[in-house]
């Protein structure tokens, strides 16, 4: 009698299409995936351990280096946090930059996300078009601050430069450019009959499981579930802005990406109008050198890229926290993978991964 | 950042979990409650539709050297509440119920937790290391960590405790 | 009889050579080594030209500039490829069996080149004009499932196997519809001669009498030469470069000289097959049609294989099976009653 065996076939650390050094132990019956098990550490820094012996200014360059692709949206984060944690009152002109800066930078991610998510497809071609687009908004970055991916731009009380005439013009050349960016990849790979063939009723992920995983970000809104910190906790200037939220309808591969398609063309009319509304006034707001908050505890979430990006930081009353966690999106999101891969195929696995989007800086942290 | 519970639902909870307590001095008052009492008030909070704290916002756990705190931070989606529910573990020896059997997404952050603080999870589906090495003996998260030296025996990587002088 | 300049070219080079050397045994005997030289220069060439080809193509496929650094536009790129292949160290690994291992990235040089041995270049101008021309060259082109078969098997190495395995299953299912479809031409030409099948086309293109067969033979032939969207054998997102995972320097650089090998003949096949051949207006010498309608082709396989992506596997074979295999046997099916119509009407 023929006898069959499981195929267990480790993929990763060094593989092309995980994303970093991610290593899924997927476990196979011939091209059939009946299990995805993730195995991270590759990358653990101890980010969580460093920043307890350094000061809270010193801290935020670590934020830059959890997701570096989306660096802004972090050092918001923990900079809120902080400035929760001290009383900082932001300057409005800060907070409008900061706006801007992120939602850039959440253009930038998902541009990321197109181009990895295509070259996993098999079309190098879409990487290209996508980080030839991600380009542009690098160059806004290196305008506004010097830097390119990992900016430790924002600072605690406000951003560390203001915003020039330069920046403004650039930026407002490359909102007028959005529409037609998004026109050339509906027809590059949206209207593709491959591409939709690989994407739709893949990978599903249903709300109930959505909710099960605690997921966040696009992927949950994928699933159905309007769930973005930026329409429920209104930080920072979002609760006067004019923004929707693209919400999906069954959670497979092609929902999540339609999701970023259009949470694109939305940024894009967020940074429209913090541009048209930007007040005059000081960048940054006075904050005292050595910055020694009280005793306690709190917790900030924002939405990053990726999902619920949350800092609890507590503070011993000295100037370096006491301690300082981060709660991760793309960790958290990532136990989603097994159930995303089991009855699928071998193809599709790379698929899922890319569709839930993690950043191994963010997981391994 | 939406509401917090409010001090009556506390004290409505604090009638059927004996070892709970909080500081209703406090704008916002943490629960602190006993290792034993903890599974069965989260389930409350996100069983009962009154509370329906359907998100585990945070979980951590902070090392205050006489004890190990977790950290648990609840949010309601339906009400946009929050709730902070706190329990202090022997730092010797922490061992808590596992989360997961209320919350099936915080299987990593527990994984994490134990990897790095070293609380042991009970009924945890796959309680391993996430981020350290598996053969890693210390929890480097704790105040009192030493870097563990790496060496090669035999072709594996494996891990000693420092000499005190260095 | 014929007129290429290929054909008059070596027919003077043997009248010249005859009276010098006395036997004409020993003159095409010498004749025949120069055409085989020929050819196999013709493959390496295409490998060194395709390499250089494919990737300025896809560069302006993918809004790129492309190599520009060694020599003027880049030309010396591949060259120095070439010479970085050759300088690598030639890594074996453990577990491997050794002699499958080995003969795999050799063996699967071999049909792609013997393969140029049937092909038309020009009026006249044929290696072995044998009457089973086109039977013999789906049975040579078949042969490159093996060694993909071997070097994954012989790997030992768990992309490698997969890779080969995808291989088998996917060249063998499309070889059905391939040679299906092209049944159609054989019944219009009543021939399986490649110079037959030729001339043929002289007044109207097999493009245009066989459409059907043409799009059959368009996506198997992608299939078949492995191109994107159908490279399920690399791969390079699932399975890393399947068969050739474990392959360093040189070996590897020889399954890359087959697969530019095998683009450059199939493009040469859809000329022969479906575009004339050699065959053109007057007003440009035959060989010059061939070959701009053979890299016209290439082109076409490169633009198609850079702005798709890759077809996952299952989809291939249900495609392969239920689409192009029922669409292959009613093409044979409408091409046996338009032949009859055809006689009936004259």
């Amino acid at each position: 009698m023929a006898q069959t065996e499981k195929f267990v076939l480790n993929m990763g650390p060094q593989h092309p299409s995980t994303h970093g050094v991610l290593q899924v132990q997927v476990e196979l019956d011939g091209e059939n995936i009946i299990g995805a098990k993730p195995v991270m550490g590759y990358l653990h820094r101890g980010i969580e351990k460093l920043m307890e012996s350094r000061t809270y200014q010193q801290c935020v360059p670590f934020t830059d280096r959890l997701d570096y692709v989306s660096a802004m949206n972090n050092n918001l984060g923990f900079c809120m946090a902080v400035e929760k944690l001290a009383g900082i009152e932001v300057p409005e002109r800060a907070q409008y930059i900061r706006t801007i800066c992120c939602e850039l930078n959440r253009i930038a991610s998902h541009h990321v996300f197109i181009g990895s998510l295509t070259n996993d497809l098999g079309s190098a071609t879409g990487m290209i078009y996508a980080f030839r687009d991600r380009e542009k908004i690098l160059d806004l970055f290196n305008i506004i601050c010097g830097a390119r991916m990992t900016c430790h731009y924002i600072r605690i009380g406000g951003v560390i430069a203001d915003a020039q005439d330069e920046f403004i013009r650039k930026t407002e050349e490359f909102i007028d450019y959005v529409p037609q960016m998004l026109d050339e990849y509906d027809r590059l790979f949206t209207g593709n009959e491959i591409f939709q063939k690989r994407m739709q009723g893949t990978s599903v992920i249903s709300q109930e499981d959505a909710l099960r995983f605690g997921m966040s970000g696009p992927n949950i809104r994928a699933s159905g579930i309007p769930y973005d910190i930026r329409k429920i906790d209104k930080y920072g200037v979002y609760g006067d802005l004019d923004f929707d939220i693209p919400v999906g309808r069954t959670g497979d591969n092609w929902d999540r990406y339609m999701i970023r398609i259009g949470e694109i063309a939305e940024s894009a009319k967020i940074i429209r109008q913090c541009l048209d509304r930007m007040p005059d006034g000081p960048f940054m707001a006075k904050v005292p050198k050595v910055l020694k908050p009280a005793k306690g505890d709190v917790y900030h979430r924002v939405e990053n890229t990726r999902g619920e990006l949350g800092f609890y930081i507590v503070s011993d009353g000295t100037t370096k926290p006491y301690r300082v966690h981060i709660h991760r999106p793309s960790f958290i999101n990532l136990q989603a993978l097994d159930h995303m891969c089991r009855g699928m195929v071998l193809a599709d696995s790379v698929t899922a991964f890319a569709t839930i989007d993690p950043l191994m800086g963010e997981v391994d942290c | 950042m939406g509401t917090y519970l409010e001090l009556k639902y506390l004290e409505e909870l604090k009638h059927s979990f004996a070892s709970m307590e909080f500081d209703s001095q406090q704008p916002e008052p943490h629960i602190y409650v006993g290792s034993d009492d903890l599974l069965g008030l989260m389930q409350r909070l996100r069983e009962n539709p009154v509370w329906s704290f359907d998100r585990m916002g945070n979980i951590t756990s902070v090392d205050y050297k006489e004890y190990i705190e977790m950290v648990y931070m609840l949010y309601s989606r339906r009400f946009d509440r929050w709730v902070t529910v706190k329990c202090r573990l022997d730092r010797e020896k922490p061992v808590v119920e596992s989360m997961t059997q209320v919350w099936p997404g915080t299987e990593f952050e527990e994984r994490e937790i134990y990897d790095l603080m070293g609380v042991e999870f009970l009924h945890h589906p796959d309680l391993r290391r996430i981020l350290m090495p598996d053969n890693y003996t210390a929890h480097p998260l704790r105040k009192d960590f030493v870097p563990l030296q790496p060496k090669i025996e035999g072709g594996v990587l494996t891990w000693h405790k420092q000499k005190s002088s260095s | 009889m014929h007129n290429g300049i290929l054909y008059l070219a070596g027919q003077s080079l043997k009248e010249l050579m005859l009276p010098v050397i006395g036997s004409e045994l020993i003159v095409n005997l010498i004749m025949t080594l120069i055409c085989i030289v020929i050819l196999f220069l013709l493959v390496a060439t295409s490998a060194l030209v395709f390499t250089l080809g494919e990737r300025k193509v896809c560069a302006w496929i993918q809004v790129r500039i492309g190599p520009n650094r060694v020599g003027p536009w880049g030309l010396l790129q591949s060259t120095a490829d070439m010479l970085k292949l050759l300088t690598k160290e030639d890594i074996i690994p453990h577990g491997i069996d050794r002699w499958l291992w080995v003969l795999s990235p050799i063996l699967i040089f071999i049909p792609a080149a013997m393969v140029y041995a049937l092909f038309p270049f020009d009026d006249g101008v044929i290696f072995a004009d044998v009457n089973i021309g086109l039977f013999l060259l789906i049975a040579i082109s078949s042969q490159s499932v093996l060694p993909f078969l071997m070097g994954g098997y012989a790997s030992n190495s768990k992309y490698a196997m997969l890779g080969g395995m995808r291989t088998v299953a996917q060249m063998l299912s499309y070889e059905i519809p391939m040679v299906i479809a092209l049944m159609g031409i054989v019944m219009i030409t009543g021939s399986l001669k490649m110079s037959a099948i030729v001339e043929a086309q002289s007044e109207v293109w097999f493009i245009f009498l066989q459409p059907i067969a043409f799009f059959i033979f368009l996506v198997t032939a992608l299939v078949e030469s492995n191109r994107p969207p159908f490279n399920m054998v690399e791969g390079e997102s699932e399975i890393i470069a399947g068969p050739f995972t474990e392959y360093t320097g040189m070996r590897w650089a020889l399954f890359f000289l087959a697969e530019f090998a095998n683009l450059l003949s199939i493009g040469i096949l859809t000329t022969t097959l479906f575009l004339g051949g050699w065959q053109g207006p007057d007003f440009l010498p035959t060989q010059l049609w061939f070959w701009i309608k053979a890299f016209l082709m290439v082109i076409v396989y490169q633009w198609i294989g850079w702005t798709f992506p890759r077809t996952r596997m299952d989809t291939i074979l249900s495609f392969g099976w239920k689409v192009l295999l029922p669409l292959a046997l009613v093409n044979l099916l409408l091409t046996g009653f338009g032949i009859y119509i055809f006689r009936w009407l004259l």
